[in-house]
């Protein structure tokens, strides 16, 4: 190999600030194939879209040297329904039903983040109660999410078990879901002005009977997968997104706070009832596949934690502010951002006064992880990528919109 | 966090036409569009090292850009906004920030606007042919439509 392969070939470059003017990402170069005359010619693999361990219908193409990877492009769009332009045809109460079809196993988040971007250009005072039962509602709406990541990265490690574990834990709480919103995934419950339905007598009882248990079946699933020595040997080291490079793709949720970066939007701007609640921020240090597991699992704790203490103190009241049927905020442009499962969900609406969003902008946080890959991909063996994917927890739901 | 505007301002103050101001989005600095790189490239080395947004808005006479820059260290965010008439051609950011380069390539398609200078200026979510959706003169079928087809 000549001395310009090698340098063509390097990763990580873009994170570390000495990339030339004009280069594209490594995961974009492509490398020459034989030019020494020795090496063997680069095969180019296309991953997906219909591909069990990419998680939706992401599609990547992988040029590989032997076992290893020298480029990667992340393509995406085969799931795309046009959330943004139909959001302009819906009035303000029903986009939760498009924004329930983004990152379609955690939709509360993307609703509340809606919710709260109305709510700006509205004069509404949304009552104590909403709050708490939107936060309450979202923190289970993650243990669900987290548990289907949970589930299926251990599938792509070579786990088969976890995801029967992890599925049973996650029936109980689409149940309470259910109980709550109506509806097991697509809720449209959060709505501008406070939620749609108040909790259903009993039902913090049942949520009691499965926080008994939660924290104990935790551990059983840290231990079946995060025990594992072979899980162990996958994960280690793979995939490591340090600071610089998590700050430059615009990484945020787990895949930033793995890298060490200290940012949860629900501490650094707090919305709904987190300012009162007590939890804590899980951090890693490497920002490798292990250190997200390690940050997802603890961020499932903080979340029982969390919604123990939503239904202890759940305030009376009233679930919902007096809107008018037909809304119609002012005129106007804000933005709103929770943090979902997967990182910062942002909205940015724009108001010309009609019953219609003029312009919905979804910043699904998936999209950001997904070109982050053309850039970690390389220089990882061809059995890693399906564990690196897993382990940014894309939603390509989210991506395409 | 809001950082001053007269900070904001201190830092574009070599660019001409540049405005800064507190509005209700947050504090928005206005650049002309052939000094977007150059105004994300002060913003940036003023420690906002981080581009965690970026989308168009046809404003039914042209295409308004919005890049959302935030500082993780010093917890400050800021907007920078520009303006491009429509068919017209945007210079990528993705060397200030990568993290732009799906972003513009959507934006690039859905708003019917050009990309000089990027790594990959390929189409993002839509298939080659299809009308730049989210610009205004661009109406979803009807049910009556669809039902016809």
């Amino acid at each position: 190999m000549n001395g310009g392969s090698e340098e063509t070939l390097a990763t990580g470059v873009l994170g570390e600030g000495r990339h030339d003017p004009g280069t594209p990402p490594a995961g974009l170069r492509r490398a020459p194939a034989g030019v020494d005359g020795l090496t063997t010619e680069h095969l180019i693999i296309n991953m997906g879209p219909q591909h069990p361990s990419t998680h939706g219908v992401l599609r990547v193409l992988v040029e590989v040297d032997g076992e290893e990877v020298v480029a990667a492009e992340v393509s995406v769009g085969y799931l795309h329904r046009g959330i943004e332009k139909l959001a302009e045809y819906r009035r303000y109460d029903a986009v939760g039903t498009l924004l329930d079809r983004g990152d379609y196993i955690s939709g509360m988040m993307a609703e509340l983040a809606f919710a709260l971007a109305t709510e700006q250009l509205m004069d509404v005072e949304v009552p104590r109660k909403a709050h708490w039962l939107r936060s309450l509602a979202s923190e289970i709406n993650r243990i669900t999410s987290h548990l289907i990541w949970y589930g299926t990265f251990g599938l792509d490690a070579g786990g088969m078990g976890q995801f029967l574990y992890g599925m049973r834990d996650r029936e109980a709480l689409l149940d309470i879901l259910e109980a709550l919103s109506g509806s097991r995934m697509m809720f449209n419950y959060i709505r501008p002005g406070g939620v749609l339905a108040d909790m259903p007598t009993g039902l913090d009882a049942k949520i009691r009977a499965f926080l008994g248990t939660f924290d104990q079946y935790l551990d059983e699933h840290d231990q079946l997968l995060g025990g594992n020595e072979i899980f162990q040997a996958r994960v280690k080291g793979v995939g490591v997104i340090d600071r610089s490079t998590a700050l430059a793709f615009g990484l945020t949720g787990s895949n930033l706070r793995g890298a060490g970066v200290d940012f949860d939007v629900r501490k650094a701007r707090p919305y709904a009832a987190y300012p009162e609640l007590d939890f804590e921020v899980p951090l890693g240090t490497n920002g490798d596949a292990w250190d997200r597991y390690n940050v997802r699992m603890a961020e499932m704790r903080q979340s029982a934690r969390m919604i123990g203490q939503l239904i202890d103190g759940m305030p009376e009241g009233p679930h919902m502010a007096k809107v008018p049927r037909i809304i119609r905020p002012r005129a106007g442009e804000v933005y709103a951002s929770v943090e979902s499962t997967r990182g910062e969900t942002g909205i940015h609406l724009v108001s010309d006064g009609t019953e219609h969003p003029y312009r919905m902008h979804y910043r699904g946080p998936s999209l950001f992880a997904a070109q982050a890959l053309e850039e970690i991909l390389p220089g990882h063996l061809i059995a890693d990528v399906v564990v690196i994917i897993g382990s940014t927890d894309v939603m390509l739901g989210e991506i395409d919109r | 966090m809001l950082p001053a505007t007269a900070d904001i301002k201190r830092l574009l103050a070599a660019i001409d036409g540049a405005t800064v101001a507190e509005e209700a989005l947050g504090v928005i600095a206005r650049v002309p569009l052939a000094a977007v790189n150059e105004a994300l490239g002060a913003i940036k080395a003023a420690g906002y090292e981080s581009l965690v947004d970026f989308d168009g808005i046809d404003t039914g006479e042209l295409i308004e850009l919005t890049y959302r820059l935030r500082s993780f260290s010093l917890d400050l965010e800021v907007h920078v906004k520009s303006t491009v008439a429509y068919g017209g051609t945007i210079e990528s950011v993705w060397y200030e920030y990568p993290s732009a380069l799906m972003p513009e390539r959507e934006t690039a398609e859905l708003l019917g606007i050009h990309l000089a200078g990027h790594p990959n200026p390929k189409r993002l979510l839509t298939t080659d042919g299809v009308e730049p959706l989210l610009r205004k003169d661009v109406a979803i079928r009807t049910v009556e439509e669809v039902k016809a087809r």
